[in-house]
């Protein structure tokens, strides 16, 4: 059970922080980022 | 490294706070910047002695350095929590990879995937019970081999092992031998595919539908190229998509036979064990589509996710402890080896006849 809820966390704060970098970006908050 | 001790570590990473994390993480970083530094060093050094060195990439670089270190010193207590992080950086690092996706091509790509994951699920299932049964392992060892190696290996174990009430000793030896072959198949798929001269979308493919682990998937993808990588990132999600379905299907039938709890609600079910990270892929993909990131944002976005996975990469050489995986015992390890190797030849074979079919270029 706690494997379930950890998996639902971890996932959602992956989406999370994912979209938050999304926005930033989009926002030109974040320069471009390089390779 | 056993799952359960990786859930003990995160759980008690979240009572300890954030800050636990950062060790490790640095770490992840710097064995991955480390990768990054040498593949570009050689690249310099052949040009500037206009030599022509093979190009190894970062990939493999970030996975031996990790796999050199866990393997010939004790990596501190106080780096294993944020070395656990690999997967949350392997997520973030899909979740953004979708933006250099058209929605279009992810529902052309992925309905095509989703055929094959069809086909490889139905053959991988019925390969491992049977194999699971002539070597005599615990039925419910079975189950979690069969779901591993058909699906998403680590993640799909922990899924079914709640759901079918198997004991940690079962799920240890199911996620050993999957990680042991998963290991395998980063050194052997780019070699057979080079071999093969395949292209870049079938080898993706043919990596998304065979290797087992999500990590372990992705990385063997991208050692091929970068284009490569993505593709298989893509038949990789499809395939993990499907865990609920296999899972319920196995819960039920455990609970037949009174061996565990019964599914009352098989809507919700489905709905807990869908890997939420994919409803993020999508979003990002119909937001690229919809023209709400420019050109340049894209690029900077995909390089945002090739970071991401630098931290995951360095992560699959470090959880890679090859003295542990020896101790797990040799049945399960054959049982598994022998199935993944049948599954990698039918894969392939499906691959290479959907190429021939519809010219995946």
């Amino acid at each position: 059970m706690s494997g379930r809820k950890l998996k639902l966390s971890l996932d959602g704060c992956a989406v999370g922080l994912a979209l938050l970098l999304a926005l930033l970006v989009r926002l030109n908050i974040f320069p471009k980022i390089p390779w | 490294m056993s799952t359960s001790v990786a859930i003990e570590q995160q759980t008690s990473t979240n009572r300890s706070g954030l800050l636990s994390l950062i060790p490790g993480v640095i770490l992840l970083a710097a064995i991955g910047y480390a990768g990054k530094f040498i593949e570009q060093s050689i690249s310099r050094y052949g040009k500037s002695h206009h030599l022509s060195l093979p190009n190894i990439e970062y990939v493999l670089w970030a996975i031996l350095i990790g796999l050199a270190i866990s393997n010939t010193v004790r990596i501190p207590a106080l780096f294993k929590a944020g070395i656990a992080t690999y997967e949350f950086w392997l997520k973030v690092g899909i979740v953004l990879l979708g933006a250099r996706f058209l929605l279009g091509d992810v529902i052309k790509l992925g309905g095509l995937s989703l055929t094959l994951v069809v086909i490889e699920l139905a053959i991988a299932i019925a390969l491992m019970t049977v194999l699971g049964r002539a070597f005599k392992l615990r039925p419910k060892l079975i189950t979690l081999l069969a779901v591993g190696s058909s699906i998403c290996g680590v993640s799909a174990i922990i899924a079914a092992k709640g759901a079918i009430d198997a004991d940690d000793e079962d799920s240890s030896l199911a996620i050993a031998a999957i990680l042991a072959l998963g290991a395998i198949s980063l050194f052997t798929f780019p070699f057979i595919g080079h071999l093969l001269r395949m292209s870049n979308h079938a080898y993706g493919l043919w990596s998304g539908l065979a290797v087992d682990n999500t990590a372990e998937a992705v990385a063997a993808g991208a050692l091929y190229s970068d284009a490569a990588g993505k593709i298989a990132v893509l038949a990789k999600t499809a395939r993990n998509a499907m865990i609920g379905f296999v899972v319920l299907g196995y819960a039920i039938y455990w609970a037949s036979k009174g061996q565990a709890e019964t599914v009352h609600n098989k809507a919700l079910f489905l709905w807990q064990k869908f890997p939420k990270f994919i409803l993020g892929f999508l979003l990002i993909s119909l937001l690229a589509t919809l023209g709400f990131f420019s050109k340049e944002q894209v690029g900077s976005l995909g390089n945002l996710s090739r970071w991401a996975f630098l931290l995951t990469f360095a992560g699959v050489g470090l959880r890679t402890n090859l003295r542990e995986m020896r101790q797990q015992g040799l049945r399960p390890f054959i049982v598994g080896a022998v199935g993944e190797i049948v599954i990698a030849i039918v894969t392939l074979g499906l691959v290479l006849g959907a190429d021939k079919v519809f010219h995946l270029s």
